[in-house]
């Protein structure tokens, strides 16, 4: 039996063995492509007894010379058509390519070669059943490698694979840590302004109604409206909802026969998320208003709404209006201006940099909202 | 007690009627409540300087900056009021910041600042 010390002198053989060993050491501590990009040339160039090595990833329907490690200057920083190059030919078959001189084999592109040094050549795909990246490796003269290269290159491939693959799994825990933080911060930003509106509704409300019980329901109506509101904005992502969803959703928690009682039409207009808010409780307010004393506190009462863009005046100019007929006469303007019309008049319109007019016709309330397209409100794709 | 006129640059309506509410019920008055950045500066190039500022920091997208830059040119003081703890205030960081939802004591020592300027 033999005993060897674990730092007992090595062989030749042996000694290419180690820096393999070490390569893959040396791998598998990196975290990022170019990292990677990095240990491959230099040792494989030196296991490998090269004149040369490049690493080479795959970037769509490229070759991208990502970095090497050679006598002279070979193609770093590069880009090539997959179908036009070597690497390339060994990403796409996922086999390696050998071509021991490069002048006698008309696959190989002799003009991108031609100012440099190589002769001979092969490239390892790295990961053949879907390869990712290439590694080349050149000689300054034509030569068939020997068994014992290519076996060495194979493995410095698979090590590379394995590497690249815990690389890319570390960017993209990075990635979505970063999106997840991202998303912490927004959310309470929007839970707080949230609460700031909450905190307005309850002051508002608070100063218009005259006892406790008519607090609460009106505060509890006016709570839903604003849960409806963000239940549609978490349906677009946060994106931009249409004026025609907004008032459907609206008119669906007041009247059973929505279809019946309202009539809508325009063209598909979008707001941004904060406004999509103001126009939610808008809406709920004009509702209220119609069911306590409009026309949807009688049974044959109903609303138009409908709008339209004139886009010949810049910038393009909205006209939304709300009519309601069918209900009791009126007999003017009410004494008191409470919330509802105070939302109409500095809400939405403030919003929008528009003007809001509510007529007290006899026939029915008559509310107008003028207003310029913007980024909060745009006409819909 | 003199009535301090105080501006309001605020995007979300119901935010800004709330606090239009609280200054007035703390004897101010509210001289300009704004949705936008471009109408509160229109505002403040036409009109003598107010005596205080209540500033959302993001409206819309855009940031009050140019607004709190006017302000400070013409010496009225100001503070900010917003849901973002950790917004970039460059030149600003020493400008107090009323956290949203919105401390009505918080409001009424600043208006008392404004009184005091």
């Amino acid at each position: 039996m033999q005993e060897l010390d674990a730092n007992h002198s090595i062989g030749e053989a042996e000694a290419g063995l180690t820096t393999l060993i070490e390569l893959i050491e040396s791998l598998s501590a990196t975290r990022t492509i170019e990292e990677v990009a990095d240990v491959v040339r230099s040792a494989a160039r030196r296991i490998l007894k090269a004149d040369g090595v490049a690493f080479v990833m795959r970037d769509k329907e490229q070759c991208w010379y990502v970095n090497e490690d050679a006598i002279g200057p070979l193609w770093k920083g590069k880009r090539f058509p997959m179908d036009q190059c070597v690497a390339g030919r060994a990403m796409m078959t996922g086999r390696v390519v050998v071509c021991p001189d490069i002048y006698a084999d008309s696959d190989v592109p002799h003009d991108a070669y031609r100012p440099t040094f190589v002769k001979s050549l092969v490239v390892a795909p790295v990961r053949p059943r879907d390869p990712l990246a290439a590694i080349g490796v050149y000689w300054a003269r034509p030569q068939d490698p020997s068994p014992e290269v290519l076996q060495k290159l194979q493995v410095i491939a698979r090590a590379t694979a394995s590497a690249l693959e815990s690389g890319r799994l570390n960017d993209y825990l990075a990635a979505s840590l970063e999106h997840g933080h991202f998303l912490l911060r927004e959310l309470d930003h929007r839970v707080k302004n949230t609460l700031a509106i909450v905190q307005s509704l309850t002051r508002q409300t608070l100063r218009t109604t005259p006892s406790p019980d008519a607090f609460a329901e009106v505060f509890e109506s006016r709570i839903l409206a604003l849960s409806h509101a963000h239940e549609l904005l978490t349906r677009h992502a946060w994106g931009r909802p249409q004026l025609e969803e907004i008032l459907r959703r609206a008119l669906t928690t007041f009247s059973d026969d929505a279809a019946a009682r309202f009539a809508i039409s325009g063209p598909a207009v979008a707001f941004n998320a904060e406004t999509a808010v103001s126009v939610h409780m808008t809406i709920h307010e004009l509702l209220a208003n119609a069911a306590r004393h409009g026309a949807l506190s009688t049974p044959g009462g109903h609303v138009a709404i409908d709008w339209n863009v004139d886009e010949t005046t810049v910038p393009a100019l909205l006209t939304l209006t709300w009519r309601e007929q069918g209900g009791p006469s009126l007999a003017g303007p009410p004494s008191r201006r409470g919330f509802g019309s105070k939302m109409v008049h500095q809400g939405l319109a403030r919003d929008l940099g528009g003007q809001a007019v509510l007529d007290f016709q006899p026939t029915g309330l008559v509310f107008t909202l003028r207003a310029p397209l913007s980024e909060r409100m745009g006409l819909a794709a | 007690m003199k009535t301090a006129r105080v501006i309001i640059v605020e995007d979300e309506a119901l935010v800004a009627m709330m606090v239009e509410d609280m200054l007035g019920d703390m004897g101010c008055e509210v001289a300009g409540s704004f949705g936008a950045v471009e109408t509160a500066l229109a505002w403040l190039s036409d009109h003598p300087p107010p005596d205080g500022a209540v500033l959302d920091v993001n409206i819309g997208g855009e940031m009050v900056f140019p607004v709190a830059e006017r302000l400070r040119e013409r010496g009225v003081p100001f503070v900010f009021a917003t849901g973002y703890g950790d917004l970039p205030r460059a030149g600003f960081e020493s400008v107090e910041v009323l956290a949203k939802p919105i401390n009505a004591g918080a409001l009424r020592m600043a208006v008392e600042r404004f009184r005091a300027a």
